[in-house]
């Protein structure tokens, strides 16, 4: 796990933070906390395309945040885990770890 | 009308991702005004097209053309690697990304 990939990740983090916020803030400093998060997030994205290629950047991005919201909906909101559920986090995940894998030997790392 | 929505949401993060990819070469303020203005346009045109489309659909056609158009103005304009490899790895985050929003 590299220092850029875990800016990626932290992204994915408070975008499941303010995806939650929006459907259950009630509270002004709830609102508060989930315009910080929008704007973190996308200052984090920025971040991480200084290093990484953006449109990697982008789908991984997307792409953790939808299996992030998911599984939020899961463990906290009492949605049910199909097994179609399952096998796609299982697809999604997979494609994460090759494309890191990948993205590895092309980075913009060297060549900026 | 709620269909021409979505589309054009999905335009509009495409663009705002350009936005990030021109940012990365150029660091205008402007580009992140843009990029703002997309993403808050997008959202908005979403909201809105969820009036009327149901909401797993709605959100898995904007998925979808959003970080694919995303990726594909990667590769088309800013040089991004074109390995099949990171192609099929994308192809699959997105499948499954779309799949997981219409079934939740």
């Amino acid at each position: 796990m590299n220092k850029h990939w875990s800016i990626v990740l932290l992204a994915v983090l408070f975008e499941v933070i303010w995806v939650i916020g929006l459907k259950h803030s009630h509270s002004i400093w709830a609102w508060g906390g989930t315009a910080f998060a929008v704007v973190f997030t996308f200052y984090l994205l920025l971040l991480a395309g200084r290093f990484l290629p953006v449109g990697t950047v982008y789908t991984v991005f997307t792409g953790l945040g939808t299996a992030g919201t998911v599984m939020a909906g899961v463990l906290f909101f009492d949605e049910s885990l199909s097994i179609a559920k399952v096998l796609l986090l299982a697809i999604l995940l997979a494609g994460v770890i090759g494309l890191k894998t990948v993205t590895s030997h092309d980075a913009k790392e060297g060549d900026a | 009308m709620a269909w021409l929505a979505i589309i054009t949401a999905g335009l509009c993060e495409v663009f705002g991702v350009t936005m990030m990819n021109r940012w990365q070469n150029e660091k205008k303020f402007s580009m992140i005004v843009w990029l703002i203005v997309s993403f808050a346009l997008s959202l908005a045109l979403l909201s809105y097209a969820m009036n009327s489309v149901p909401m797993s659909t709605a959100y898995a056609v904007w998925t979808g053309l959003g970080a694919s158009g995303g990726a594909l103005i990667g590769m088309i304009f800013f040089g991004e690697s074109k390995n099949w490899k990171r192609i099929l790895f994308i192809t699959m985050i997105l499948v499954s990304a779309v799949g997981l929003k219409l079934i939740s």
